[in-house]
């Protein structure tokens, strides 16, 4: 193995080209980080079985569209009420006894993504798993140095889409108000006369939808396995705590790792990328442990 | 003392010794090669729980990242072995290394040319890595949950490391060296009781040294510094050298674990790097009681005894029997079977009432301060 094996030199096109492919790395990250930013951002739950909320986001979406027929567009909307749906329930069976308690819930629901894996590998089988993509998506964008497929596109639009429906949800209602009080104290928000355990409700049932809508996407893009949503978990984690645990924060972050990430792999590879990536962030948060944006918050 | 005999410590010695030397007398009823070798392979998992215990129980560090010692160590150790194997003239890279189309050997095996060497680096380079990696978290006051997250993520990217690096590790293959582990001119048969002494040498040996050592001085402030950072930063302790510390020796605990592992197994792969792998480290600590070092022992023992027990065709169904054993120790049993046991005993002792100062009661404030750094 000579140098040049492991590291590619700088040409202008085809670095262009990967930096629009971190483009479309960016939006998936930060498609999977975003209910992982609102649920540990409002309750300070670690949400392990994250990743297994987009594996049953997108095995929902293969049983809609497979077994049903109801065509991928209207997919999105129903795997997020049908996470939204699993999520309620996990929150009333498990998570609700844990607040306060983030390294339990951490480890609890590590217990529950075993549970989520097994299950889905005894209902499904360990063998792959496709989620057809529409036709009105089979398109490619090629200019000289462009090459985007249109899922691709749709999944950065759809992450446009999101975060702003998620902003819109928090700074501009009522109850964003109201989950941001609690955010921010959870006793002076409940002597106000804001339910917090209902919030909580909320925000974990939103959180689970928002992985569910990732989970149809990240199907039709990739194959479906049992255990693929532990190739999301670190990602969308360093994501949520190099943003500072908010909206912004978990948007800059995940530009910003998605960017390098496409940069250190047009270097070296996707694998030496990501030892890079991961170590920087770890001397990053040395560096900042509030992470990029965090101001001085109040603690939980 | 007319308290409960479990804080007994007097009591606690006999228990730690008993047990040890029971271990150390299975082979006289378990002749069979095959049993000898899966209870040395739980010893070695034993160790890793204990690392875990010490880490955690004790300095109030959730590490993820066990496995990354175990690993680097395993490595280390399979490259001696290798290195063991090759002759310096006639054979001198290990045949993996010419399919993958290397020449000469790398220059981070060749110290592995000699054994004394070779098993510096195996239980040095770990141990390093953490005092290391342990000063550039305990410095900036990182604590809790972030810990939580950065070993998480420094173990996915040396998964991906030794996955990838294929001319080097043998990547998903990985390293299978073909004689067993020879010292001092004898050969260490994986399947021998001695190699399984060797395990429980270095599990009781690491397990009594760090139970005497949260019994001293230094232990006690590392317990003081789990249960209140803060105050203990106050009291003039230098916090971050006592968490590094301990972090250290959780590591060097790991490494022996992951020399020990190979040593019986003579194989290494990246799985002894995976996330999986390192938070089921966390549960065997769990299951046992993280609080006390020989209930994480237990822990990994039952938890991989019944993993056996459980046989081939239920595998599929171990996972959700391991999930849901889990999650019901997190919600019911926080401090695992020790802290049951603590108390029934207390039952008996008939000091009703638990203490003030524990740990678990005391928690919520503990981790209150966590989220806050």
């Amino acid at each position: 193995m000579s140098v040049n094996d492991f590291w590619t030199p700088f040409a202008l096109l085809p670095f262009l080209n990967a930096l629009i492919i971190g483009i479309s790395l960016i939006s998936i990250w930060l498609i999977a980080a975003l209910g992982l930013t609102i649920i540990y951002g409002t309750m300070g739950v670690i949400n392990m079985a994250h990743g297994e909320f987009i594996m049953l986001g997108a095995y929902s979406t293969y049983v809609l569209q497979t077994l049903i027929g109801i065509p991928f567009l209207l997919c999105l909307p129903l795997s997020f009420l049908i996470l939204a749906a699993i999520g309620w329930v996990i929150e009333r069976g498990v998570i609700r006894t844990l607040y306060r308690r983030p390294l339990d819930t951490l480890l609890a629901t590590w217990g529950l993504s075993l549970i989520l894996v097994q299950g889905v590998r005894l209902i499904f089988g360990g063998e792959p798993q496709y989620v057809g993509v529409p036709s009105w998506l089979n398109f490619q964008i090629q200019a000289d140095f462009i090459h985007l497929s249109g899922l691709r596109l749709f999944i950065i639009v759809m992450a446009i889409v999101m975060v702003a429906v998620t902003w819109f949800l928090l700074y501009r209602t009522t109850l964003g108000i109201c989950v941001r009080a609690v955010m921010q104290d959870k006793e002076m928000a409940a002597s106000f006369g804001i339910d917090a355990n209902r919030i909580y409700s909320l925000t974990f049932c939103y959180g689970a939808g928002l992985a569910g809508v990732a989970g149809s996407m990240f199907g039709a893009l990739k194959t479906l396995f049992p255990d693929m949503g532990g190739g999301y978990i670190v990602e969308a984690f360093l994501v949520v705590v190099v943003g500072g645990v908010q909206l912004a924060g978990s948007v800059l972050s995940a530009s910003l790792l998605g960017e390098l990430n496409s940069i250190f792999s047009y270097f070296t590879n996707d694998t030496f990328a990501r030892f890079v990536l991961f170590t920087l962030v770890v001397v990053f948060l040395r560096i900042r442990p509030q992470g990029l944006l965090a101001e001085k918050m109040t603690r939980r | 003392m007319n308290g409960n005999i479990y804080h007994n410590r007097k009591a606690q010695w006999a228990i730690y010794l008993a047990a040890f030397a029971a271990l150390a007398l299975l082979p006289i009823f378990f002749d069979s090669p095959f049993t000898l070798n899966l209870l040395a392979r739980y010893c070695v998992f034993a160790l890793l729980a204990v690392s875990v215990s010490l880490v955690w129980g004790y300095a109030g560090i959730l590490s993820l990242g066990q496995a990354i010692a175990f690993g680097l160590a395993a490595y280390g150790m399979a490259m001696t072995m290798q290195m063991q194997y090759q002759d310096p003239v006639s054979d001198p890279i290990p045949s993996f290394m010419l399919t993958n189309e290397l020449e000469t050997l790398p220059l981070v095996w060749a110290p592995f040319w000699s054994t004394p060497i070779g098993l510096i680096l195996t239980f040095g380079v770990p141990t390093v890595f953490f005092i290391v990696f342990g000063i550039l978290m305990f410095q900036a006051r990182v604590a809790g949950v972030f810990v939580a997250i950065m070993t998480l993520a420094m173990t996915a990217a040396w998964y991906s490391m030794a996955y990838d690096m294929q001319p080097f590790t043998a990547g998903f293959n990985g390293i299978s060296p073909p004689l067993p582990f020879q010292i001092f001119g004898t050969e260490v048969d994986p399947y021998s009781a001695g190699a399984y002494w060797v395990c429980v040498a270095f599990l009781a040996v690491l397990t009594l040294g760090a139970k005497f050592l949260m019994q001293t001085k230094f232990g006690l402030i590392v317990q003081a510094i789990r249960d209140d950072a803060e105050r203990a930063r106050f009291l003039g302790y230098n916090v971050a050298y006592y968490q590094v510390v301990v972090f250290a020796l959780s590591g060097f605990l790991a490494a022996s674990a992951g020399f020990c592992w190979v040593l019986i197994v003579q194989y290494v792969s990246p799985t002894s790097l995976e996330i999986v792998f390192s938070i089921s480290i966390v549960i065997w600590a769990a299951v046992g009681g993280r609080t006390s070092l020989l209930g994480a022992i237990i822990g990994a023992f039952l938890v991989n005894g019944m993993q056996s027990f459980v046989g081939d065709e239920l595998q599929q169904v171990w996972m959700l029997i391991l999930g849901a054993i889990f999650i019901g120790v997190v919600l019911f049993l926080p401090r695992g079977l020790a802290g049951f046991f603590e108390l029934v005993l207390g039952l008996f002792s008939g000091r009703r009432e638990p203490q003030k100062s524990d740990w678990n009661t005391g928690r919520t404030s503990a981790v209150t301060k966590e989220s806050a750094e």
